[in-house]
């Protein structure tokens, strides 16, 4: 038995129109990982996910879930995934209790076990007073959370989301972070994408992002961060800049007129060197900042563009 | 098989048309009272008797089919349309419910609304004409029947349609015309030759025709043939619209 709960192996994907959009993808996610999938907008992540979940059926490669061909022996990969995709569509002609009732009942929970976890999790996401509503009279942020309670209906090992704190306010996403940390906790397997660098950094494990229907790079957040190597200082003078650049002999230094970026691994470390052949220069200090380099950097670095184009 | 969710989304789809009852019921019913009393009682008394049968009487077949027919189709298709355009069939297809499975759920909804409105008419008719029923067996296997056949025709009209447009104009252009030229309101008899021959193409003609049997014991064809070409017909749109499903034709990328 294998420890991966999700495998990807040289996944591919050509659309109708012929839009190529995954070119030989490869993850492996194992079993209770918290993982990041992040790219740009078309870069793949809604239709890894789709092969992932049955929505959409791969051009060649292939996908298990627990163990689970998502092709051949989908009944037991789909039971395995919980899914709260990226877009609120729901079934307008039913309320949430009902809806929570029939998910179940899809993924082949009896009725005498969904009814009461079905009142827990619209409890737990704060819906047990909606749970007369239909999905359509929700505010965007009820929808999100109705979408996420019912993604754990059938109590699945892994919880896949979509862009799950797009749009959302600041307080929800505080709550589906701790949420979604507690479940980790408690041995789920989770696979997020985000548009959120913060999010990211917070919650996952692993990260890997994608672009251009390929992964660029895949590592633990302190990892893709080391290898980017841009930690350093930014200092401000007050004139003289050329006079302090000359003074930083040794240093990589870039100037731009009176700013001075200065490379250097440690530099908490290197603040009061610098100071001193600064200020020795004849420059006076006007501002001094630690650069941290950002997974926003690494994203920048190999997509070539920032994460919210 | 996946029994818990096949009866659970089988349920769905009998729980919706059940709650949209003044769409779903009661226009059926409405029409047939009308057409009884415009066709039957001012037309009924001019043209007399149909093979001993009141005009009355012979029409109600024909108006238990064509509402069967009409309510299966478009139950099927509009609720399998409904869900593509608001994209809400993706919760249940990243589910383990097989295509088979979720194709003949929205057939059995279909056909469950169409023997409703069948066995509603009927008993319309009963009530507004005093008609007797001659085999109530044999009037419920057609229903039943019929109905999951254009449940099965609706599922393929819901996979086909892009838009609310195409459903409609495919009853109106397709099943309407079958429907009327099936004979609901003349026996085929009445008909020059080349019109009865064409008429022998039409399916239609055959169930409405077996319903007559077994609602008044009179037939232009044997009701045999006639559930013969049903259950035929039942199982070719039943086969392609589980194929076209599992497939995720027009459903899947």
């Amino acid at each position: 038995m294998s420890d991966l709960a999700v495998n990807i192996t040289n996944l591919h994907k050509v659309y109708k129109e012929g839009v190529v959009a995954l070119k030989g993808i490869n993850l492996q996610v194992p079993k209770g990982q918290f993982f990041g999938l992040l790219g740009p907008n078309g870069a793949g992540k809604t239709t890894t996910i789709g092969i992932t979940t049955g929505l959409i059926r791969p051009t060649s490669g292939s996908v298990t879930v627990m163990g689970h061909d998502v092709v051949a022996d989908y009944r037991q990969a789909r039971s395995a995934i919980g899914l709260a995709a990226q877009e609120l569509n729901f079934d307008w002609f039913f309320n949430l209790e009902t809806l929570m009732q029939q998910q179940a009942g899809y993924y082949g929970v009896p009725a005498n076990v969904a009814k009461p976890r079905a009142a827990r999790l619209l409890d737990e996401f704060g819906l047990g007073e909606k749970k007369k509503v239909k999905p359509r009279e929700l505010s965007g942020g009820m929808k999100r959370r109705f979408q996420i309670a019912r993604s754990m209906i059938h109590d699945p090992d892994i919880l896949i989301l979509d862009e799950p704190t797009a749009g959302v306010d600041v307080e929800l996403r505080h709550m589906l972070w701790d949420y979604l940390s507690r479940l980790n906790g408690d041995g789920k397997t989770i696979i997020l994408t985000t548009h959120y660098i913060e999010e990211a950094e917070k919650l996952c494990e692993q990260i890997a992002i994608i672009d251009n229907g390929k992964i660029v790079t895949e590592g633990t957040p302190q990892e893709l961060v080391a290898g980017m190597n841009s930690d350093g200082l930014v200092i401000e003078v007050d004139g003289h800049g050329p006079e302090a650049e000359a003074s930083l002999d040794g240093y990589v230094v870039t100037r731009s007129d009176n700013e001075l970026t200065i490379s250097t691994q440690q530099p908490e470390l290197q603040i009061a060197e610098i100071a001193n052949r600064v200020t020795a220069a004849g420059a006076m200090l006007k501002d001094v900042k630690i650069r941290r380099t950002t997974l926003e950097d690494v994203f920048m670095q190999l997509t070539g563009r920032s994460i919210d184009e | 098989m996946n029994r818990v969710g096949f009866i659970t989304f089988t349920g769905r789809e009998v729980h919706r048309f059940l709650s949209l009852y003044n769409q779903t019921l009661v226009p059926g019913l409405l029409t047939t009272v009308l057409y009884i009393v415009v066709f039957g009682n001012a037309l009924g008394s001019r043209i007399g008797e149909i093979k001993d049968v009141a005009y009355m009487h012979y029409i109600i077949p024909g108006l238990a089919m064509m509402n069967v027919i009409t309510n299966a189709g478009s139950n099927s298709s509009s609720s399998l349309f409904q869900a593509k355009m608001l994209k809400f069939i993706d919760d249940i297809l990243i589910t383990p419910l097989s295509g088979m499975e979720v194709a003949t759920g929205y057939i059995l909804g279909g056909m469950l609304r169409g023997v409703i409105n069948g066995v509603l008419v009927i008993f319309v008719g009963m009530a507004l004409t005093g008609m007797q029923v001659a085999h109530p067996l044999e009037a419920l296997v057609f229903l039943i029947v019929v109905g999951w056949t254009f449940g099965a025709i609706g599922l393929l009209i819901g996979i086909y349609a892009k838009s609310f447009d195409n459903i409609q104009m495919l009853m109106n252009f397709f099943i309407t015309p079958l429907v009327f030229l099936g004979g609901v309101f003349y026996s085929i008899d009445m008909l020059p030759p080349f019109w009865r021959q064409v008429s022998l193409f039409n399916p239609l003609y055959y169930m409405i025709n077996g319903l007559r049997h077994a609602l008044l014991d009179i037939a232009d064809t044997p009701a045999a043939s006639s559930l013969l070409i049903s259950v035929i017909m039942a199982g070719l749109a039943t086969l392609l619209g589980a194929t076209l499903f599992t497939r995720g034709y027009r459903i899947k990328e």
